[in-house]
C-alpha cells in the first residue's frame, strides 16, 4: 500500500489531528494532502497538522463538506498520505494574490528552479499539477488561464469552501492558512495516473451567444442580442420570473468535443444574469440538463479503472451543487459508496478546475 | 487584412502540441475556454483586434 487515507470528526484539533495520526501510524508519508470543516481553525489545524508531519509535504483547503472512502462527511477533517513510490517527488507553492499573473510566473519560476526544466517541456504524461484556491476569491479563471499559458501539465483541483457560510475560505500550506491565495503542488507520481472530469447534464441542442458581457463580474448582460435574462428564459420557454427556479437543472455549458464545461447561474440582477464563474463576450454556451450524478460518476469511475487496471487512490473534488442536489435526493450515501472500494479523500467545493474553472462538475485525481 | 487569427492559432497549436493529438485537443479546449473556437477561423477570416491581441499574449508566453 503506497496511498492510505484517514479522517476524524473528534471534537478538537488537538484530537483531530491525533487521530489521524494514529489511523496513518507508521506510514512513510512524503505528501499529505488534507481538506478540512472550518469548524477547525484554520491557522491552528494547519500549523497542527503540519508539525503532526514535520518531514512530510503537506497542503489542502478548506471545505463545505468532506469526502473519504465510501462516505460523504460534514464538519471533519480528511487526509490522503503518499509515500515516495506514489509520488516520487513534490514541490508546493502558494500564491497570493492569485488575480496577478506575475504572482503565477513567480510560482513558475520557483517550479522550474526545483524541477531543473523549464514548466513548458514538463512532461504531462509524467508531472501533474493540483491547484487549491480560495474559493470566494473570484481569481480562479485568471489563475487556471495563466497556468494554462505557462504549462502544458495539466492542473486539476477546486475552489476551497467554508460550510456554506460564505464568508472565508482557505488554501494550507507550510503550516499557515492563507486567504486571497492559491496552493499550487506539481507532484511527479511515481505510477500510472489520469483524471476524472463528470457532470450530469445533456445537451438539449439550444444556443446562447454571450454577445455583451462584465468578464470581470462574470456577468453576462446580453445573450444573442437580447437582454441575457430574457434569452435564457425565452430558450426553456419559461417567465423570467421563473427562470431561476431552473438554474440548478438547466445551466449552460461550453461543449468541446461534446463535453460541456458548465457555467452554473447564481443570480439574475435587472435583466442581467451573474454566474459562478467566467464567461467571456463571443462564447457559444449550450443550454444543459441535469441527468443522473449516481449512474454517470459510477461510469466516469470504471471507465478510470478500466484505464489504468486498478486504483490506489482518488482525490475528489465535487461541486457543493452538486452535493446539494445529491442531499436533496437523499442520494448522498449512494455517492459516497460510489468510492468505497477506493482509497479517496476529497472535498465539496466552490468551484472546480481542469483546463478551465467549471461549475457542477467532479474533477478527480485518480492513481493506478 | 484576413487570416491572422487563423495563423495565429496553427503556430500555437504547432508550437505547444508537437503533434501529440492529446495536446492538440487541451489547447484547443484552452482557447475555447478564452473565447476563441479555433474551428471558426479559416484563412480569409477578419484579423479582429481583440482576438489577435488575446493569442499574441499567449504566444509571447511560449518564449
Amino acid at each position: 500500500m503506497y496511498i492510505k487515507t484517514a479522517y476524524s470528526t473528534k471534537g478538537t484539533s488537538d484530537e483531530v489531528i491525533q487521530d489521524i495520526k494514529s489511523q496513518l501510524g507508521d506510514f512513510d508519508t512524503k505528501m499529505l494532502v488534507f481538506f478540512a470543516s472550518v469548524r477547525l481553525a484554520p491557522n491552528i489545524i494547519s500549523q497542527k497538522i503540519q508539525d503532526a508531519f514535520p518531514d512530510s509535504t503537506v497542503f489542502g483547503c478548506s471545505t463545505s463538506g468532506e469526502i473519504v472512502s465510501g462516505k460523504m462527511l460534514k464538519n471533519s477533517l480528511v487526509a490522503m498520505a503518499f509515500n515516495a513510490t506514489a509520488v516520487n517527488d513534490v514541490k508546493v507553492e502558494v500564491v497570493e494574490n492569485p488575480k496577478n499573473e506575475n504572482s503565477v510566473k513567480k510560482a513558475f519560476a520557483t517550479f522550474e528552479s526545483y524541477f531543473k526544466t523549464p514548466m513548458f517541456e514538463l512532461d504531462p504524461s509524467k508531472y501533474v499539477g493540483l491547484t487549491f484556491i480560495d474559493g470566494l476569491s473570484g481569481a480562479e479563471e485568471k489563475l487556471i488561464d495563466k497556468i494554462g499559458d505557462l504549462t502544458n501539465v495539466n492542473f486539476m483541483g477546486g475552489s476551497a469552501g467554508d460550510d456554506l457560510k460564505f464568508e472565508a475560505t482557505y488554501v494550507y500550506a507550510n503550516g499557515k492558512a492563507y486567504t486571497n491565495a492559491a496552493v499550487l503542488a506539481v507532484l511527479k507520481p511515481g505510477v500510472p495516473f489520469t483524471f476524472i472530469k463528470t457532470q450530469s447534464f445533456c445537451d438539449l441542442g439550444k444556443t446562447l451567444t454571450v454577445t455583451k458581457a462584465n468578464e470581470e463580474k462574470r456577468e453576462v448582460i446580453e445573450f444573442n442580442d437580447k437582454p441575457a435574462a430574457e434569452a435564457y428564459a425565452e430558450l426553456l420557454g419559461v417567465a423570467v420570473e421563473e427562470a431561476t427556479n431552473r438554474f440548478m437543472h438547466n445551466p449552460v455549458g461550453l461543449v468541446i468535443d461534446g463535453m460541456p464545461f458548465v457555467r452554473s447561474p447564481q443570480r439574475i440582477k435587472g435583466t442581467n444574469m451573474i454566474f459562478y464563474c467566467g464567461v467571456t463576450e463571443g462564447m457559444e454556451l449550450s443550454l444543459l440538463e441535469s441527468t443522473d450524478i449516481i449512474a454517470d460518476t459510477g461510469a466516469a469511475i470504471k471507465q478510470a479503472k478500466d484505464e489504468l487496471g486498478s486504483i490506489s487512490g482518488i482525490i475528489n473534488i465535487n461541486c457543493i451543487l452538486r452535493t446539494l442536489e445529491l442531499d436533496q435526493k437523499q442520494l448522498t450515501d449512494e455517492y459516497g459508496k460510489l468510492f468505497s472500494e477506493y482509497p479517496t479523500v476529497g472535498f465539496s467545493s466552490y468551484g472546480e478546475q481542469f483546463i478551465g474553472h467549471i461549475n457542477q462538475t467532479a474533477t478527480m485525481l485518480v492513481f493506478k | 487584412m484576413a487570416g491572422k487569427i487563423k495563423q495565429l492559432i496553427d503556430t500555437i497549436i504547432n508550437q505547444r502540441a508537437k503533434d501529440n493529438p492529446m495536446l492538440v485537443g487541451v489547447i484547443k479546449s484552452k482557447l475555447m475556454l478564452k473565447g476563441i473556437d479555433p474551428a471558426k477561423f479559416t484563412a480569409s477570416s477578419d484579423d479582429d483586434p481583440a482576438i489577435i491581441a488575446k493569442l499574441e499574449a499567449v504566444m509571447k508566453e511560449m518564449k
